[in-house]
């Protein structure tokens, strides 16, 4: 019964899932070339933001959004302000997580968002309404709605997708197959999360004894969120990117905010009713 | 194909450099690659074998002819023998009478190290069996060049045509040599000019291709660079009264251009005999045409060339600057 409605709906089984894919991104081989924001904006056929300079080093573009998938940050670093000891210029190519626990995912109602076969998280651009609840509930700040007046899927949710379309030919993301330096890699997570564990040895052993990898299943930002499908080795603690200490998943406090919503309200009514006792007494 | 090269009659595939003619016969696009694409089908430079060696012959191609050392035929002595056991690397076998060895030899393949040069011969021939350097007109290893340079032997130094300085090598401060066009409107300052106090020096962004003429028509590219800028120390900044974003104008003796501050570490003032010198860097991509649009660099720098390949002297000169706009 269930199969010949399949049938008749033209209804695919879905595919079946494969070993999880992702990306390492390795920030100590960042050179800074923004190779992966092109590749990224010009596979995915994504508009430019805008040309202003932004006065931030050389980052003109921001911040992950609707249209910017990939994004280069610059940090231009010191030991102490208007110093130049261990001065030094670090460079990031950040990118949606693809969490193991997706918050996006779960704030969704409409079930836009998917979890695909490759074990990455996608938006589905023919089901999502634009309702943006995913858009507070990334801990990262990833996920955004392209603006209503905009030329581009207007008022839709966008992220990166991890090249699913490629990925579904065998090819590598666009970010990857451009990066000059392997800075970003892409393959499977368990491989991946192996090298990134030697390459972390063998940078400690060079001396780089504040390297630290991001979004490990072992590390203490996978407490909420899980292992990122996207992981970082930073060579700082994560806040200097621009990443949280322990990114937050908005499910585990949201009985506690019903209730203190819940108590705020009766306080409310509270007033009000004693307000509307006096008045009327 | 075409960078292989062919026998043009039968438009067939040539197994390496050797088998061009210079006769019309063959055709090469490139010949350092010849050899790469020796048959249908064969392309050298996707084998992975890697072999037991650390040379790995079969492993990917390496032009020209797939030699991994360019000249190793000086890792033997001038009679042919391995000058350490430990370092072996090409040698002369006389009992086949050729030169073998873990590489492709870079030297013709059954000269004996006793052949003399001939005194007219053409191209290796004029060359004995232990010369090495195929290439050289000589076949001798150059430590300088002793002739075609204008400038030279060995390599000097000289302050650039502008520079807030005065030579502290020699009592000449600039090469006597180079290419100058002394016209009204190519003035050159000289050191110490108080009216150009700092020193200027032009560069590129990845994210803009050369002059930006065709990179600036790009709106991916356009939004990673959008504008020209002036890179400034927070030290000169703090003097000027410069605040990141500022739009400033740069002025030398030639010209000058307004564009915006960006206040950076990254820049950091040189000592020299004792002053404090500012630098200040130019990106140079940018023009009056294009998805952005912004000052040219180039309308500060002196025209002056370098004498042998007449590079222009764009990546040192003197200039000033103030807060405001032109």
């Amino acid at each position: 019964m269930i199969d010949a409605y399949r049938r008749f709906m033209n209804i695919e089984a879905p595919p079946a899932p494969q070993r999880p894919k992702g990306f390492f991104t390795d920030t100590s081989l960042c050179i800074g070339c923004k190779a992966c924001e092109v590749a990224c904006k010009q596979w995915n056929q994504l508009p430019a933001d805008g040309n202003e300079l932004s006065g931030n080093s050389y980052d003109n573009t921001g911040a992950l959004g609707a249209t910017t998938w990939r994004h280069v940050q610059f940090v231009e670093q010191a030991k102490a302000n208007n110093s130049r000891v261990g001065q030094r210029w670090l460079m990031m190519s950040d990118v949606c997580k693809h969490c193991a626990n997706a918050a996006c995912l779960e704030a969704c109602p409409t079930g836009a968002l998917v979890r695909t076969e490759f074990g990455s998280v996608y938006v589905q651009q023919d089901i999502c309404n634009g309702c943006g609840y995913c858009v507070p509930a990334c801990p990262f700040g990833v996920i955004d709605r392209a603006p209503k007046d905009g030329h581009f899927e207007a008022g839709r949710a966008h992220k990166c997708t991890l090249c699913y379309d490629r990925q579904k030919d065998g090819l590598e993301p666009a970010c990857a197959k451009a990066c000059p330096t392997d800075s970003i890699q892409f393959g499977d997570i368990e491989e991946l999360q192996a090298k990134a564990r030697r390459r972390l040895a063998d940078l400690r052993a060079r001396g780089e004894t504040s390297a630290r990898l991001y979004g490990m299943p072992e590390s203490t930002e996978a407490a909420e969120v899980g292992h990122l499908n996207a992981f970082f080795l930073l060579l700082d603690r994560p806040e200097v990117y621009n990443l949280p200490e322990v990114p937050r998943l908005p499910r585990k406090t949201m009985a506690q905010r019903y209730a203190i919503s819940a108590v705020v309200g009766l306080a409310f009514a509270a007033l009000s009713a004693v307000a509307f006792g006096r008045r009327s007494g | 194909m075409e960078m292989n090269g062919y026998t043009v009659r039968d438009g067939k595939q040539v197994a390496d450099f050797a088998a061009l003619k210079d006769d019309g016969s063959t055709a090469c696009g490139v010949w350092i690659y010849s050899g790469v694409f020796p048959g249908e089908g064969q392309n050298m430079a996707r084998r992975r074998n890697k072999g037991d060696g650390w040379i790995s012959p079969e492993w990917g191609f390496a032009w020209p002819g797939n030699r991994r050392m360019l000249y190793n035929r000086a890792s033997a002595d001038p009679q042919g023998r391995p000058w350490s056991e430990r370092k072996k690397y090409v040698w002369w076998d006389a009992a086949q009478h050729k030169w073998t060895g873990y590489d492709r030899p870079d030297f013709p393949d059954t000269k004996a190290p006793d052949t003399p040069g001939q005194e007219e011969g053409v191209g290796v021939d004029a060359h004995s069996g232990s010369d090495p350097f195929t290439l050289k007109a000589d076949g001798r290893a150059w430590l300088f060049a002793p002739s075609g340079l204008k400038d030279g032997p060995l390599p000097t130094h000289y302050e650039p045509l502008e520079s807030p300085v005065k030579n502290p090598v020699y009592r000449r401060q600039d090469s006597p040599i180079a290419k100058r066009f002394s016209r009204k409107d190519n003035p050159i300052s000289a050191p110490g000019d108080p009216r150009f106090p700092y020193l200027a020096t032009t560069y590129r962004v990845t994210e803009q291709y050369t002059s930006g003429s065709m990179s600036r028509w790009s709106s991916w590219l356009s939004e990673l660079m959008p504008e020209m800028f002036a890179e400034i120390s927070p030290e000169l900044a703090a003097e000027k009264g410069i605040k990141n974003r500022d739009w400033i104008v740069v002025s030398s003796a030639r010209g000058e251009i307004e564009c915006r501050a960006l206040v950076t570490r990254r820049l950091r003032p040189f000592q020299l005999n004792g002053a404090l010198i500012h630098e200040i860097g130019l990106p140079y991509h940018w023009g009056y045409k294009g998805l952005v649009k912004g000052a040219m660099a180039n309308d500060l720098v002196p025209l002056s060339e370098e004498p042998n390949v007449y590079i222009q002297e764009d990546k040192a000169f003197t200039c000033n600057i103030r807060k405001g706009r032109l």
